[in-house]
């Protein structure tokens, strides 16, 4: 039966070969963009789930209320994995991680900079990064032993075994490589490509025990049985319990399973995180499966007519409507496959440039005997959701009607094929509409004036021995003319890396908790970065020797500290007293889509990690960043010179912004191509089945132009009525979105109008060219072919 | 085998009320050729839908083989249709995509028949049929004549106890019609009852008996010499 069931399938799929053309190709595009969008979710839904104990592992977290707001973060101090041995006896072990940083790693000539953690001995044991060279209990024991990846380890040695081979820290101490681990998968928050002891943390006076400094994460293996409530329940008072500073402070375990998707905290509480990406990509991967899927329902049953008989005089030989319904998914599962395979070659082709998009490295696993079960899972799934509709339409016919030819095809108000091109169109138009409104606030927020001036503008982390040679490097800079200013600073211009609340001053309200960021410059940094001072004067070291105890501040924070006349005022910091000298109008330290921050910029008593250097422009930048690189080698050797522009990291703000823009107009024009094959099929289907009554009514006399619009109008409606119901879906939409955004752009009538006029007139062109040419034949072949 | 008392077929549409079967009541007994004839449109089609379980009457009794059917759901008509009837028309009705030996084939497949004795069967059929020759070639292929042949081999091919046919020779020439006449005299003589549907008095004279119709009532029942 089965075998029957799809010779008809086949035959009907090469004698119709228009329909099938349409409908494999829009399955096959949607059926992809499912594929690669559930490639994404499963790719985060699997974050750190390789971990063979990952049931037992926890991150220690903090919560405390600030500013009235109950905050949740995971830094903890570095004495809690102590604490908790000694109190939770349902632990098992705790393994600390300090933050990722940036190495400089030497191996005889070869030196490179790369990223790396500085782990507890345990880390290895708690959390499954497999050694292939080296035993996972002892690797890390030695101060000075060095765990690499494999991918380090090829880059440093070759082909040589890495095991024993000594590499030099930070141009500074010699470690030995004691274990070789598996390359990281790629979902995992860990991105290290070597690991270095705690131990070594203490031989250079790096673990302090002070409650007070909370920099490093902690994370704990429970024993296996031992009662999370439990741990949990002594969790919760171990802040109070040890630092008094923080009577109000409480900590929880926060388990591995959330960390990924969930770990947004709002008031203390989970408040979704990525999972609402997941979730909304899972639904746009749903619609746009199902709007390929609509087009297959809705050209099967346009073609019902023809497929009418056949099903008559298969129930007059006996067949049950079960019978006809499992024939009718057998054909549709059949182009799912057909389908699906074709999809699958898409998915191969448009995978880098997803990964790119996406920034993965995403890869189907064909090797994989649980893929090809979740791919056929998928082909019959979309088979079934295609096939159901018309399988139940066409196996409900009777036998009786359509053998005698008095079958005809209805003509009602709202028919179900109808409400599928508005359910298409509605989708479509919702699409179009929010990548117009993301569009245009991430025009917004790149026209906003950032405040100074990026045009030559760059840094340099004070790496190695810059710092040493500052002023050196500054002098021969300014010298050579490749810049015409030079400042070092506390952090680049894009990044804030220091906020308090901390700062007194004469006059300030007592409770005063207003948070101010913090940044360093040791002078002329409103020279450098081209800020522009309302009051006051920029810092001169040369001029005035006090100004390295001197402050700027931005109008906010001039604003904020109340004074009428800021110039000459006191502000204690760090147990330093600073005095104001200038106040410059605010510019964008963080997001471009927020607010301006109070900010208070220190002299040179400050603390300093960037040179900041505006470069001349006449010179050529080629030739700029050659003979800088010439200096920085000639002052800090052992370093790679490692320029970054602002203006580059500045447009760094926008990637998310730019990777939803890009995105949604992926979506909107995959979902409106799709559309309008289906629409263009139906099209070509509704004319088809009405060339004589054009051909009767162009001998009557009807223009080509009216035929045309004959023909066009029950569509054009269709889309009309799609956006009636698409215009308030997406106006609710973006206006929770743009509610993230506290610097955001007005949602305006007329996006929604050209959004609609734009689906219309694609819509219009798809249609009309069927119309037109079924209007401009001639009316005798027509009226012959009766 | 067959017995209908007070049959009636009401069709309603929107303007207009149509009694297609007007109280019918007749009998026909298992072997028997019964003809049946009338004007157009006095139900003769409507009626021959309701004996072959394709539709269901709007009142009255429905004995087939002493089971009353007249309010069986589409189920249940299906069941006992694919086992007991076979159907043969005037306009052919085969299924354009399949070929003479799929066509033939299909009602096996309904009733479930293994595939090695599907061929068995159906090659037997089209040999008596004299088709075999073209069992694969596609129904447009065929003539009017070949066209009512393999559609009466469909008919056939599962033994039914009842052949329902409704002008089997409308669409044919009469040496065709002929033809197609000898084939179903000739399953009337191995022992299987048939209704035909006719407006030839010349085919009417093949069977047993004629049922007379007007405006869905029998009006005289004669029997054939
Ligand atoms: N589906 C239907 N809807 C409405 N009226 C119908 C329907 N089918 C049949 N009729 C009406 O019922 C009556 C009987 O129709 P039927 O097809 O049984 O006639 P017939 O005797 O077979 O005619 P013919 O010799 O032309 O085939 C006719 O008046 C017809 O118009
Ligand atoms: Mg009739």
């Amino acid at each position: 039966m089965l075998l029957n069931y799809f010779k008809i399938a086949f035959r009907n799929l090469l004698k119709s070969k228009g329909f099938s053309v349409i409908n494999i190709t829009g399955l096959s595009i949607g059926m992809a963009s499912a594929i690669l969008i559930i490639l994404w979710i499963n790719h985060e839904v699997q974050y750190d789930q390789f971990h063979e104990k990952k049931d037992r592992i926890y991150e220690a977290w903090n919560r405390s209320t600030f500013s009235n707001k109950l905050q949740s973060w995971n830094t903890t101090p570095k004495i809690l994995a102590k604490a908790m041995q000694q109190d939770l006896p349902e632990v098992e072990k705790t393994a600390r991680v300090n933050w990722q940083d940036n190495y400089l790693l030497t191996v005889g000539e070869k030196s490179v900079a790369i990223d790396g953690n500085v782990v507890d001995s345990t880390f290895l044991d708690v959390f499954s990064f497999p050694l292939s060279k080296g035993n996972v209990a002892t690797a890390l024991q030695d101060p000075h032993s060095m765990v690499i990846t494999e991918k380090l380890a090829r880059n440093l040695f070759g082909d040589e075994n890495p095991m024993g081979k000594i590499v030099k820290l930070n141009n500074s101490e010699n470690f030995t490589v004691t274990g070789v681990a598996k390359d990281l998968p790629d979902n995992s928050r860990f991105k290290f490509e070597f690991l270095i002891p705690w131990a070594y943390q203490r031989t250079i006076g790096n673990d302090d025990e002070n409650w007070g400094n909370n920099s490093t994460r902690t994370y704990v293996l429970l024993k296996q049985n031992a009662s999370f409530d439990a741990a949990q329940q002594k969790m919760k008072g171990m802040r109070k319990k040890y630092d008094p500073s923080e009577p109000e402070g409480e900590m929880f375990l926060y388990p591995i399973s959330r960390w990924r998707l969930y770990s947004s905290f709002e008031n203390g509480v989970e408040s979704g995180g990525l999972i609402e990406f997941v979730r909304i990509f899972c639904s746009i991967a749903f619609f746009i499966l199902l709007i390929a899927c609509i087009n297959f329902m809705n050209l099967s049953t346009a073609r019902s007519e023809k497929r009418a008989k056949e099903v008559g005089i298969r129930k007059v030989v006996g067949a049950q409507k079960g019978n006809l319904i499992a024939q009718f998914l057998g054909e549709s599962v059949l182009i799912a496959l057909i389908a699906g395979l074709l999809s699958l070659m898409i998915v191969q082709l448009s995978l880098p440039a997803f990964n790119n998009l996406t920034r993965k490295h995403l890869i189907v696993d064909y090797s994989s005997m649980s893929f090809w079960l979740a791919f056929l899972s998928f082909v019959i799934l979309t088979g079934v959701i295609a096939g159901s509709y018309p399988a139940f339409y066409l196996s409900s016919f009777r036998p009786t009607s359509v053998l005698k030819g008095t079958f005809r095809k209805i003509r009602a108000l709202v028919t179900p094929r109808k409400v599928l091109v508005v359910v298409q169109f509605s989708f479509a138009i919702i699409l179009i509409m929010s990548t117009i409104v993301v569009r245009k606030q991430l025009k917004h927020a790149q026209d906003r004036q950032t405040g100074y001036e990026k045009d030559n503008l760059g840094y340099h982390f004070l790496t190695g021995d810059l710092e040493k040679n500052y002023l050196l490097v500054k002098q021969e800079l300014l010298a050579s003319g490749i810049a015409s200013s030079v400042s070092k600073t506390s952090a680049p211009l894009t990044e804030g890396w220091s906020d308090s609340w901390g700062f007194e001053w004469a006059g300030k309200a007592p409770g005063d908790k207003t948070d101010f960021d913090r940044f360093c410059v040791d002078e002329s940094l409103a020279k450098t970065a081209g800020l522009q001072l309302v009051k006051g004067r920029d810092f001169d070291l040369q001029q005035f020797p006090t100004d390295s105890l001197a402050i700027l501040l931005n109008e906010s924070a001039a604003k904020a500290m109340g004074f009428k006349d800021p110039i000459g005022q006191l502000i204690r910091d760090n147990g330093k007293e600073w005095h104001v000298v200038g106040v410059f109008r605010d510019f964008i330290l963080h997001s471009p889509f927020y607010p301006t921050r109070p900010m208070v910029v220190e002299g040179a008593k400050g603390w300093f990690n960037v040179i900041h250097m505006k470069l001349n422009g006449n010179n050529g930048m080629a030739a700029n960043l050659k003979n800088m690189e010439q200096i920085f080698k000639k002052y800090n050797p052992a370093y790679p010179f490692d320029f970054k522009f602002v203006d580059e990291e500045y447009a760094n703000k926008f990637e998310d912004e730019k990777r939803i823009a890009t995105l949604s107009g992926l979506f909107a024009a995959l979902t409106i191509f799709i559309s309008c094959l289906g629409l263009f099929g139906l099209a070509t289907y509704m004319t088809s089945t009405r060339v004589k009554e054009i051909g009767v009514r162009k001998v009557l006399g009807a223009s080509v132009g009216s035929i045309t619009s004959l023909l066009s109008k029950d569509f054009i409606k269709l889309v009309a009525v799609s956006f009636v119901i698409a215009a308030p879906i997406a106006w609710y939409a973006m206006s929770k979105w743009l509610d993230d955004y506290p610097y955001r752009t007005a949602l305006e009538w007329w996006l929604f109008a050209i959004a609609g006029l734009l689906a219309l007139m694609i819509a219009l062109v798809t249609v009309s060219f069927q119309a037109i040419k079924a209007a401009i034949a001639n009316p005798v072949h027509s009226l012959r072919s009766e | 085998m067959i017995k209908i008392t007070g049959l009636e077929k009401i069709y309603r549409t929107e303007e207009v009320e149509t009694v297609a079967l007007n109280k019918l009541s007749f009998e026909v007994k298992e072997g028997e050729f019964v003809a049946v004839m009338g004007p157009s449109g006095c139900g003769k089609s409507t009626l021959l839908n309701i004996l072959g379980l394709l539709d269901d009457p709007d009142a009255g009794s429905f004995l087939f083989n002493g089971i009353e059917v007249a309010k069986f759901n589409e189920r249940k008509r299906a069941d006992l249709r694919k086992h007991n009837i076979g159907f043969v028309f005037q306009s052919f009705n085969l299924i354009d995509e399949l070929t003479v030996f799929e066509n033939v084939e299909l009602p096996l497949i309904y009733t479930g028949v293994k595939t090695s004795e599907r061929k068995k069967i159906v090659e037997n059929v089209l040999d008596k049929m004299q088709i075999m020759h073209r069992r694969n070639h596609y129904p447009q292929q065929l003539s009017g004549g070949q066209q009512q042949r393999v559609a009466v081999a469909r008919a056939v091919v599962n033994n039914p106890k009842l052949i329902l046919a409704d002008e089997p020779t409308g669409n044919l020439d009469s040496s065709n019609g002929n033809e197609v006449m000898q084939l179903l005299t000739d399953l009337n003589e191995q022992g299987t009852t048939i209704i035909m549907v006719t407006h030839s008095e010349h085919d009417a004279r093949y069977s047993h008996r004629v049922i007379r119709m007007l405006d869905g009532q029998t009006v005289m029942e004669n029997i054939m010499a």
